[in-house]
């Protein structure tokens, strides 16, 4: 199996070299165009010459992993990853050691290394990378597991379901929830997520009244379910049964209250009936709470306003509008921006 | 008591008059050509979805409006004269009017008050004036005007407004984004060309913004492009599609809203020294409640729960809310979706819309015309189509509307993937004909198998001092203990144009007990004791 170590080692590499040996520049060099039988010859003979030529050990090891040796490299791998004084072999040690691990099926190992990589570069986008394929293989093979091992069990079809969601297979997704909670009446969470799944499915009236009984069902397992409460609460909002959506949106907050969606939902509709004094102290609690969080500040600047605070309301405008606007090229900018429209929505 | 007793009469008149009952007359109307707008089952680029508008138009001043349809490439578009007899005869040729090009959006006034409505439509490319030559032809009037464009620009909606009140028609036209065929990526290259996983023509997101037009009407035939000194072009980061102008704070001056696709709304206030301040988020129309910009295709404006003040809907994307904005008079909104029943139609996507009383109640209800902008959505086998039915709400009365379309005729229940639409009354009889422009079809024209129940009046306004067209005189009718409000608009619903008359129903009330105009130039006319069920002009004092 080739490994690609290729691509993340090559920008690294040549300001690395100003100070190596020339061997061991050639050596990086034909790393770096492909050329690894050549490219392990020369680092083989620049190790033997200097075996403490920390550039040449290294780019040898990712040559091996490279061209599939990984039983060979790793123990190299390993030790440059652990105590290279070098920030960037030991980065480059590291991406190809979760790679090495992977490729020979010990996930477990990968993800421990990948965390430790996480927790050395958490900017770094190929460690990130590496981490978010690593943890997804770890999520394969488990499903592997347990469909192979529990294939009767309920839980495969709940995770079956959840996949489904995933894939925006919504219809599915319900039919798989439905089996197991045929298969287990008294498992908490699969009402719940039956119901989203259907009102993810459909916008009908009829589905929000199929809905709001899963979410129901949910509560009669859990009666302290605040998410179950919360989305009755939504339903009947949408049905344009405000005061009662109001009673479920109180009881969401009353069992979680850090809840911040419920919070909101009671606060907007306090505003709405012109109850400031309890909405505004509630909305301030979500925005210290959630310094961040968009349609806090809003709800906030609509109830100033409404107030008559408009001093109050030009400040969270301002806080709304640095979060909405993200200085240019910023990362989660970028990220939100992915998630509007994104098949999710 | 009074406006108890008019509330009892328009409910017991609703409880025992059947429901309307829409039937598309459009094809024995003589509106049989097709309009072509992109693919039908596929659509490469986003030039494709937005479609285009329709007008309700009185053109030759027989009294009788006549019907405007926007063309995408590869047709005209077309004017249909009214023969009053049901009839409507393409007189695009000998009007002048064949054109070609992919049209966007209509808007009508009478920009030199001559007395003869002017027509503007825009374009992905060069937008037009037409000059109305004493109802018998148009002219392109566009370069003389100086409404040529230095670029191509993708112009949607429009509205004729007088802004600075010297009694000439300005030009608002909204702008979505810098789009060209050979630079635009291709479906799914890029995370903005996907949609539930499919890969779909690229945008809006994605693609280059691009700023809002204003024109001033210099009062000699031609406009100047005022949109950097009056303020508008300094809005950058909005999709604007549809514009609507109109007095939102009730200082006697148009005010400007303009919904964009998947980005802020824009509410530029006017300051009355020919500058425009942007104040959608304070004002709370740029969002929904959440504070969340939505995809916003079309809008209009009523005084929907008879409190003097125009609200605002604005119609929006699927897996969205359309919007229902409360005014508190001074020109803040409340979004009150939800309090008033318009919470749960999430799956359509959503294009034309306009307040209007159907059934002459009194109280405006609102029609919606739908339709996804990829056709390949239909593939998924999921509850969001293509082509889909209209949504019709009657208002309740009580600032709550009720879903009625399920039993408000087949016009309504019929799928399309309609853009435009507007209303206006055909034969004079005071119950609302709705036009709409199906993407690939015919136009639909909706009309009732039966008169509206209530008593109705259509009202004609002529400017004298003010733009001749009377857009932005107000008006305020009182009959049986209710009042309501409406303003004249040029533009609005999704890039179309509705009967420039203002339409009221009267509910039981056989008179209006007054009539107010207050006219752009801030006279004020009223009538008094008027018998209903006709149409009444009225004209400024000179």
């Amino acid at each position: 199996m080739m490994l690609d170590i290729r691509a993340i080692a090559t920008l690294l590499a040549l300001p690395m070299l100003l100070a190596a040996a020339s061997v061991t520049e050639q050596g990086v060099i034909a790393f770096q165009q492909g050329r690894y039988v050549e490219a392990g010859r020369l680092l083989a003979d620049a190790v033997r010459s200097d075996p403490r030529d920390e550039h040449a050990r290294t780019f040898l090891a990712l040559t091996r992993a490279a061209t599939g040796y990984c039983t060979e490299a790793m123990p190299d791998l390993t030790d440059r990853f652990q105590k290279s004084g070098n920030r960037d072999l030991a980065r480059l040690a590291g991406l190809a050691l979760v790679q090495c691990l992977g490729a020979q099926g010990d996930t477990a190992q990968a993800v421990t290394i990948a965390g430790q990589l996480e927790a050395r570069y958490p900017d770094d986008a190929d460690v990130l990378y590496e981490a978010a394929r690593v943890h997804m293989r770890a999520f394969n093979d488990a499903t592997h597991r347990m469909f192979d091992k529990t294939p009767a069990s309920y839980r495969v079809n709940q995770l079956s379901g959840e996949i489904f969601e995933t894939q925006n297979k919504f219809a599915e997704a319900a039919a798989e929830y439905r089996k197991a909670i045929e298969k287990n009446p008294r498992a908490l969470n699969l009402h719940f997520r039956l119901g989203r799944a259907i009102l993810l499915e459909s916008h009908s009236p009829e589905a929000l009244a199929k809905a709001q009984k899963e979410f129901e069902a949910e509560l009669a397992l859990n009666a302290e379910d605040a998410a179950a409460e919360f989305q009755i609460g939504q339903i009947l909002d949408a049905c344009g049964r405000r005061d009662e959506a109001l009673g479920h949106f109180r009881k969401a907050l009353e069992l979680s209250p850090d809840f911040p969606e419920a919070a909101l939902a009671v606060g907007r509709i306090q505003v709405q009936a012109k109850q400031y004094a309890e909405a505004i102290p509630l909305l301030e609690r979500v925005v210290a709470r959630e310094p961040r969080n968009e349609t806090a500040h809003y709800s906030l600047m609509m109830a100033y306003r409404n107030s008559g605070q408009m001093e109050k309301a030009r400040l969270e405008q301002e806080e709304l509008r640095k979060l909405q606007h993200p200085p240019e090229g910023e990362f989660t900018d970028f990220l939100k921006r992915l998630g509007e429209k994104a098949p999710q929505q | 008591m009074r406006l108890l007793w008019a509330t009892l009469a328009a409910a017991l008149l609703a409880a025992t008059q059947p429901g309307p009952d829409f039937h598309d007359i459009g094809k024995e109307a003589g509106l049989t050509a097709s309009f072509p707008n992109g693919g039908d089952k596929t659509k490469a680029y986003i030039i494709e979805t937005t479609g285009s508008g329709v007008a309700f138009i009185d053109y030759d001043n027989d009294g009788y409006l006549d019907i405007f349809v926007l063309s995408g490439d590869g047709g005209t578009n077309r004017m249909y004269h009214n023969d009053r007899n049901g009839h409507f005869i393409d007189v695009t040729a000998e009007l002048g009017l064949t054109s070609s090009g992919w049209a966007e959006g209509v808007c009508a006034g009478d920009y030199d008050n001559d007395g003869y409505t002017d027509l503007f439509v825009t374009y992905w490319g060069q937008n037009r004036l037409y000059r109305n030559v004493s109802g018998k032809r148009f002219e392109d009037v566009t370069a003389k005007a100086h409404l040529t464009e230095d670029r191509v620009r993708y112009n949607t909606g429009c509205a004729f407004l007088d802004y600075d009140g010297d009694g000439h028609l300005d030009l608002f036209v909204a702008n979505y984004l810098k789009f060209d065929f050979a630079t635009t990526p291709k479906a799914g290259s890029n995370p903005y060309c996907f949609y539930r996983g499919m890969p779909v023509n690229c945008g809006p997101r994605g693609l280059p913004f691009d700023t809002n037009l204003l024109y001033h009407n210099k009062g000699d035939g031609t406009f100047e492009d005022v949109s950097e000194r009056s303020g508008i072009a300094k809005a950058n980061g909005h999709y604007s599609l549809a514009v609507i102008a109109q007095d939102v704070n009730g200082d006697g001056r148009p005010d400007i809203y303009v919904v964009g696709d998947q980005t802020p709304a824009s509410l530029f206030i006017n300051q009355g020294d020919g500058t425009f301040s942007e104040e959608a988020v304070m004002r709370g129309v740029a969002f929904d409640e959440n504070g969340r910009e939505l995809s916003g295709m079309g809008l209009t404006s009523a005084d929907y729960n008879g409190d003097g003040r125009i609200g605002i809907f604005r119609s929006d994307f699927s897996d969205e809310r359309s919007l229902l904005y409360r005014n508190d008079g001074a020109g803040q909104f409340d979004d009150v979706t939800m309090a008033a029943g318009l919470g749960h139609n999430t799956r359509f996507v959503n294009w034309g819309c306009a307040f209007l009383d159907f059934d002459n109640s009194g109280w405006k209800g609102l029609v919606v015309v739908t339709g996804h902008v990829y056709p390949e959505v239909d593939r998924q086998n999921i509850d969001i189509h293509f082509r889909d039915r209209a949504i019709l709400y009657r208002n309740t009365g009580k600032g709550t509307f009720e879903d009625i379309s399920e039993r408000a005729g087949p016009a309504i229940l019929a799928r399309h993937s309609a853009r435009g639409l507007a209303i206006g009354d055909i034969d004079n009889d005071g119950t609302l004909e709705i036009l709409a422009n199906n993407q690939n079809e015919p136009p639909s024209l909706w009309k009732q198998s039966r008169p509206a129940p209530g008593h109705w009046l259509l009202l004609t306004l002529i400017g004298t001092r003010s733009n001749r067209s009377a857009i932005g005189a107000r008006v305020t009718v009182s009959a049986g203990g209710h009042t309501q409000v409406d303003e004249v608009h040029s533009g609005g619903s999704y890039l179309s144009q509705n009967d420039l008359r203002l339409h009221f129903g009267l509910g039981s009330a056989a008179r209006a007990d007054s009539i107010a105009v207050r006219w752009p130039s801030g006279q004020k006319t009223v009538l008094r004791d008027v018998a209903a069920d006709r149409v009444v002009t009225i004209a400024e004092q000179p």
